[in-house]
């Protein structure tokens, strides 16, 4: 199954929830979890955030699953380089390869921050999965956020779908000609993919550039304000 | 009217796109921009509302020329819509309603004007209740529907279509087709590119042909088509129905120089070739 988060967010059931709710709500828990450092706070943050998401907006939890692993990946790894490499304090563990130790400090550290991204995740994901980014933008417009801002995550969120897809297909074209068969081969064709998306991007931005212009562009992307529906 | 002088453009110094393009098109009509692949046909068309500036030449529409200066460009861009190839290229918005109301909005009429052309124009399409919808959750001709409506919401004179059919299957093929004759008919200009010969003498009164930017030929459908060695220099085949009675003729039948272009004239064809035996 391919994890596509936009039709996700479109299609659960809190879609239709108010997104200033939910926007002001993610970011007090945001806030409420990183200024209270508390281990059970947290814990308690990731499995009520977790519920909501599961059994209130009903989002499938392969897909919730897929949404986790992905940053889970660099915090695991953030995290035992916090233990290793970081704080001082009272040794706690001699690992015996070039000094390498864990300290009371560092092991604090990694536990904590191990934790309040964990409970973090959720709180974001709530947001980033149950609400139309079309919405979240409308929102920020509203609260003053710079028009500059809205308009660079607008236009990045909607090219970055066409640019995953060029991505895919490129892929699948060098696979079928025996791409990616080997360590240095993959090396190769990633090099060859990265450039070459690199250059296309630059002709398709020009390409929008041209057709933002015909429809007389001015610097500026407009807001639309729909008809209230009756 | 649409009327283009002695384009000249080039990319850089050695490739020259366009080598003096000059074409009229009236208002009303529906005529169709024929060439091989790089034969400069998109070149030319985002030359009509002044994306790009010609070294040499000049566009005028309704008599006044086009000069490239913020509001004259407004005005201009306003008149002449260009419906791009690729409707990727030109959605952009994260709704469709969003990306109709782009248009209305850059010429700054009011709220309830711009809503009122956002339904109107997604109903014109019949893309009425995806107002809501994604873009990228279409599919590629539901996109080209609403790259359309993005296009009409800003009710241009003239409407410019750069390989509308492409990517399309045919019953989409048919039906945009179908819409874009019926706009015709509602007033607007429209100038299409395109390669696919068979659908051409069914809207188009006129045909331009453009080989190696230079334009080489236009007139009515018939005329061009019964000029094999215009249809050799830029690629192009006579429609498959001609060909049919190109090869009828071979067996002795007598064409009397009338070969059919359209299924329609073709049928009348039979009928008068059956009549005579």
């Amino acid at each position: 199954m391919k994890f596509d988060m936009d039709y996700i967010a479109h299609n659960n059931e809190l879609s239709e929830t108010n997104p200033y709710f939910k926007l002001f709500l993610t970011i007090i828990l945001l806030i409420v979890t990183l200024a209270l450092d508390n281990l059970y706070f947290d814990i308690f943050i990731f499995i009520v955030m977790s519920i909501v998401i599961l059994a209130i907006a009903k989002i499938n939890y392969r897909s919730y699953l897929k949404f986790l692993t992905i940053p889970m990946a660099f915090l695991v790894i953030t995290c035992i380089f916090l233990i290793f490499f970081f704080g001082k304090g009272d040794v706690i563990y001699e690992t015996g390869i070039f000094g390498i130790v864990v300290t009371t400090d560092s092991w604090h550290y990694g536990i904590y921050t191990f934790f309040r991204v964990m409970a973090c995740l959720p709180s974001l994901g709530f947001l980033a999965l149950t609400t139309p980014i079309a919405k979240i933008f409308h929102c920020l417009d509203t609260m003053k956020v710079p028009k500059i801002l809205i308009e660079i995550g607008l236009l990045m969120y909607n090219t970055i779908f066409i640019f995953l897809n060029e991505i895919d297909t490129m892929q699948k074209a060098q696979k079928t000609r025996m791409g990616y068969n080997s360590y240095m081969n993959s090396m190769k064709c990633l090099a060859d993919l990265i450039s070459n998306i690199f250059l296309r991007s630059l002709d398709k931005s020009e390409t929008l550039q041209n057709s933002l212009d015909s429809r007389g562009y001015a610097g500026e992307l407009p807001v639309y304000v729909p008809p209230k529906e009756e | 009217m649409l009327e283009v002088k002695n384009i000249k453009y080039s990319y850089n110094k050695d490739y020259q796109a366009l080598k003096g393009v000059s074409l009229k098109v009236e208002d009303g009509e529906m005529v169709a921009l024929l060439g091989k692949n790089g034969a400069g046909k998109s070149t030319l068309f985002l030359h009509l509302n002044g994306i790009y500036e010609p070294d040499e030449g000049q566009v005028f529409i309704d008599g006044e020329e086009l000069k490239y200066d913020k509001k004259t460009l407004l005005k201009f861009r306003q008149k002449v819509g260009i419906v791009f190839q690729n409707p990727d290229d030109q959605i952009f918005a994260p709704t469709v309603e969003e990306d109709v109301a782009f248009g209305p909005l850059n010429l700054g009429l009011p709220m309830e004007e711009v809503q009122k052309r956002v339904t109107e124009s997604l109903a014109r399409v019949g893309m009425s209740g995806y107002e809501k919808k994604a873009p990228h959750h279409l599919s590629g001709g539901q996109k080209k529907r609403v790259a359309i409506a993005g296009i009409l919401a800003m009710r241009p004179k003239i409407m410019v279509l750069d390989e509308p059919t492409a990517g399309l299957d045919p019953q989409g093929v048919t039906a945009l087709t179908k819409l874009l004759k019926e706009l015709n008919e509602e007033g607007i200009t429209i100038i299409i590119s395109t390669h696919e010969v068979n659908l051409v003498p069914d809207y188009a009164k006129k045909v331009f042909v453009l080989v190696d930017g230079l334009l080489i030929a236009e007139g009515t459908p018939k005329e061009i088509f019964s000029q094999p060695e215009i249809l050799e220099q830029a690629n192009l085949e006579v429609p498959i129905v001609t060909t049919l009675f190109h090869d009828l003729e071979k067996e002795g039948f007598d064409m009397e120089n009338d070969y059919p272009l359209t299924i329609d004239e073709a049928k009348e064809k039979f009928k008068e070739l059956l009549n005579k035996q």
